[in-house]
């Protein structure tokens, strides 16, 4: 259930569908377990002796970090119950003024690549994409869903999206990269490169908070404080995947469009013109690519906007980024929408109408999008 | 006798609105929450300037606070406004943001004559 839609969209005459790349459900254990099939739901169907008030055994770790705006109750939009029907979404649609939204999941399953358990996780994911094709997905209702796969064992990630690419439904391949290590350049994830490719699904990537723990777990160990790590978890997974990829260029050997979700825009630019500036005095180390590594950044990766750092106190920053990184050519407008920092279309809108005209505008919010997930 | 006039504008009965609790209105078509915050009335506009959220329905709190050694206290509870959105939160009785010394939500005044709470805009 949604909470009530006070707004919708107040803004320009954009001709294209608004899209949005990053609009989460809030999916729970006990959605997932019905779905999960044998042998792997055997390990469901006993009690949980850690938590006497939940119904099945909870495989997500989770960092335990203190969020104080969640904890509280503050954000209430951010509820347990806020997405898991396709009546939900269409609220959420309602509330942000989006035309397509782009379902993920965005609850446990953000944590599906810290499972302990590699079998396990695959079949989580699995359980995940038959519910959300049997409660969620919509075509008559333009609610798409993405293929969720977990990154701990490539091979079995790939017959999931195998499995499930034919299902129009389901636009685009989903990874929750927090706690996967090595990189995503390493090559035991090129069977996931592969079927995305045979697919011709694009690939989306999204951290998670309690990832920190997992990829950078000596820097985790010395916060205290959840804001400590939240402002980092998101756009640190990214940076080191992204380097990963391009150096050890997998975009050269795979025609995959990759999608980096919710670390917003100005690590971008900067990872652009340090990654070029490395290049120019060792191309030698980067053997497998043909074009500068900011090309690859700009040609074949895509970013979500959300959340759009100094929005509400620097238009003028976001402006200035948004032109370093050719945002027309590359960033998809996301809300992250019913997570306690989703952004709101009118107010980003706002923002990125000072520095761009309506031909850009419509790329940003909703063409480049429909172009990498939809055709 | 209730009056509305160009600028004051009838709400309830100061009977009705006891400490702690709330109630939403509209005036000149414009959504507005009056709380009573321990027997003193404060009237606030329900559009955060944040996103644009439904602020005068979220959640009244308090907020935590440290001295100079750093120990954490939980003070002014009753007098926080949280947005249902995003959380962020305001002082009910100026409307100042608790931590954007430029973002506030708006407030009014509120009056209670013959027993009767008004609210002026
Ligand atoms: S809209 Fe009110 S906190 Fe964001």
């Amino acid at each position: 259930m949604a909470t009530d839609t006070t707004s919708s969209r107040r803004f320009g005459d954009l001709e294209s569908p608004i899209v949005d790349a990053d609009f989460h459900l809030t999916e729970q254990v006990s959605d997932l377990v019905p779905y999960v099939e044998r042998p792997w739901r055997e390990l469901f169907i006993g009690h949980n002796p850690f938590d006497e008030s939940a119904e099945f055994f909870d495989p997500f770790p989770s960092a335990g970090i203190m969020e104080p705006h969640i904890t509280t109750g503050r954000a209430e939009i951010f509820s347990p119950d806020a997405v898991r029907s396709a009546d939900d979404v269409e609220a959420g649609m309602e509330l942000l003024g989006v035309d397509l939204p782009v379902v993920t999941p965005g609850a446990v399953m953000l944590s599906v690549s810290l499972v302990h358990h590699d079998e396990v996780a695959a079949a989580l994911a699995r359980a995940c994409n038959s519910f959300v094709l049997d409660r969620i997905v919509d075509e008559t209702r333009d609610v798409y869903g993405t293929i969720t796969i977990a990154g701990q064992k490539p091979r079995l990630a790939a017959d999931e999206i195998d499995d499930r690419a034919d299902e129009s439904g389901m636009i685009g391949v989903y990874l929750p990269t927090g706690g996967l290590n090595p990189p995503l350049g390493d090559e035991r994830y090129d069977p996931i490169y592969e079927a995305c490719e045979r697919a011709g699904l694009p690939l989306l990537m999204h951290g998670v908070g309690s990832g920190t723990m997992k990829s950078f777990p000596v820097q985790y160990e010395g916060f205290s404080r959840g804001m400590e790590n939240h402002v980092i978890a998101h756009p640190f997974q990214h940076m080191v995947n992204l380097v990963s990829l391009v150096v050890q260029g997998v975009p050269e050997r795979f025609d995959v469009d990759f999608v980096f979700q919710e670390a917003g825009i100005g690590w971008i630019p900067y990872l652009m013109y340090r990654l070029d500036n490395e290049y120019y005095a060792r191309r030698d180390d980067a053997p497998m690519l043909s074009r500068r590594p900011s090309e690859y950044m700009t040609d074949d990766f895509y970013y979500t906007t959300q959340p759009l750092e100094g929005s509400q106190n620097a238009p003028e920053y976001v402006c200035a980024m948004a032109r370093l990184m050719n945002a027309p050519e590359c960033l998809l407008w996301s809300s992250d929408y019913p997570h306690h920092d989703f952004d709101h279309t009118n107010e980003i809108y706002r923002v990125f109408a000072r520095e761009f005209e309506r031909p850009a505008l419509e790329r940003i919010f909703g063409t480049n999008a429909h172009e990498v997930l939809f055709e | 006798m209730t009056r509305t006039t160009d600028r004051s504008h009838h709400v309830i009965a100061a009977s009705e609105l006891q400490p702690g609790q709330r109630v939403l209105t509209e005036i000149r078509g414009r959504e507005v929450g009056v709380f009573n915050v321990d027997g003193q009335y404060y009237a606030i506009g329900n559009y955060c300037p944040h996103m644009g959220g439904p602020c005068a329905e979220g959640l009244v709190t308090g907020m935590f606070d440290a001295d100079d050694r750093g120990d954490v206290s939980f003070t002014r509870d009753g007098e926080i406004l949280c947005c249902p959105w995003h959380g962020w939160q305001f002082d009910l009785k100026t409307g100042d943001h608790l931590g954007h010394s430029k973002l506030r939500v708006l407030t009014y005044d509120v009056f209670e004559e013959d027993g009767e709470l008004y609210v002026r805009m």
